[in-house]
């Protein structure tokens, strides 16, 4: 463990160096959540020593397309609502978590809405404030001779020039 | 008793904005919208005119505005500032968003811009 409570693990050792951390006496379990890096998802665990009031963060990598840690419900109950929350936001799937029905959306809804490659429908179906550029006569619309600059959270492609299908978008939030 | 340096509103300063469209394009919550067009300034001793913006109208959506302060931080010339003013009280959303008249009432801010 470094100076700053960090603890870099290897996947099929999260649940063996958490339990040993809660023997430890970190016996209070703070919260579980997913940073997309793109390829990879790294999934962080804190938990407290409450006595020496000490945290400490387990950190792990799994590769995005293959994303599956153990569960650590055994060690923290606490632990199964934030498990079911990162598989429900970011698709990791933890072995050996029981419940893990979505808490907010829809089973049916498709990407994880919090993988930065899950676009942002709301942001692609409304105009962007930026896209607007300087006129000569003052009108919006720019210059077509510039390239049109996209909202970030949007994909190039996404939902441009073709028609909203009704059913697919909007409505289903 | 709201201290001065308190974030109550957000106020322009039409005179400093160069409509570079930074702030509308970094609002997380899309709720700037800035409309300006160019103009040419003949100035004494330059070869040609000078292409210049000119701010037609800057709006906030305070119903969307979540007070992050990007916008504040990371304007070049200063034209945005925290105000401890904090009065948005409106009857209806569109109430919410105030024009260049409105969130120029709220400047001077109390705080000195950074970097003067």
């Amino acid at each position: 463990m470094n100076s700053h409570g960090r603890i870099d693990v290897a996947p099929a050792d999260w649940e063996q160096v958490v339990s040993g951390l809660q023997r430890e006496g970190f016996t209070l379990f703070d919260f579980i959540t997913v940073v997309d890096r793109g390829s990879t998802l790294e999934v962080v665990a804190r938990v407290v020593n409450p006595v020496a009031r000490v945290p400490t963060m387990v950190w792990t990598t799994l590769p995005a397309d293959a994303a599956e840690l153990a569960s650590l419900c055994s060690i923290y109950l606490g632990a199964a609502w934030c498990e079911r929350e990162a598989a429900e936001m970011f698709g990791v799937v933890f072995i050996g978590l029981g419940d893990s029905r979505p808490l907010l959306l829809r089973a049916s809804l498709g990407e994880p809405p919090m993988r930065k490659s899950s676009a942002l429908v709301a942001r692609a179906i409304r105009d962007w404030p930026g896209a607007a550029q300087s006129t000569d006569d003052g009108r919006q619309g720019g210059n077509p001779s510039r390239r049109r600059q996209l909202p970030p959270g949007v994909p190039e492609d996404f939902l441009r020039d073709e028609p909203l299908v009704s059913g697919t978008t909007g409505d289903e939030r | 008793m709201i201290p001065a340096e308190a974030h109550g509103t957000i106020a322009l300063r039409a005179s400093a904005c160069t409509s570079c469209m930074i702030c509308v394009r970094e609002c997380p919550t899309w709720c700037i919208d800035l409309v300006s067009h160019t103009e040419q300034v003949s100035e004494a001793g330059a070869r040609r005119p000078k292409t210049v913006n000119v701010l037609d109208a800057f709006r906030i959506d305070f119903g969307l505005c979540m007070y992050c302060g990007i916008c504040v931080d990371l304007c070049p010339f200063d034209a945005l500032a925290w105000s401890p003013e904090h009065d948005h009280g409106a009857t209806t959303a569109a109430g919410l968003v105030q024009g260049i008249k409105e969130l120029e009432m709220a400047w001077p801010p109390t705080q000195p811009p950074t970097g003067n």
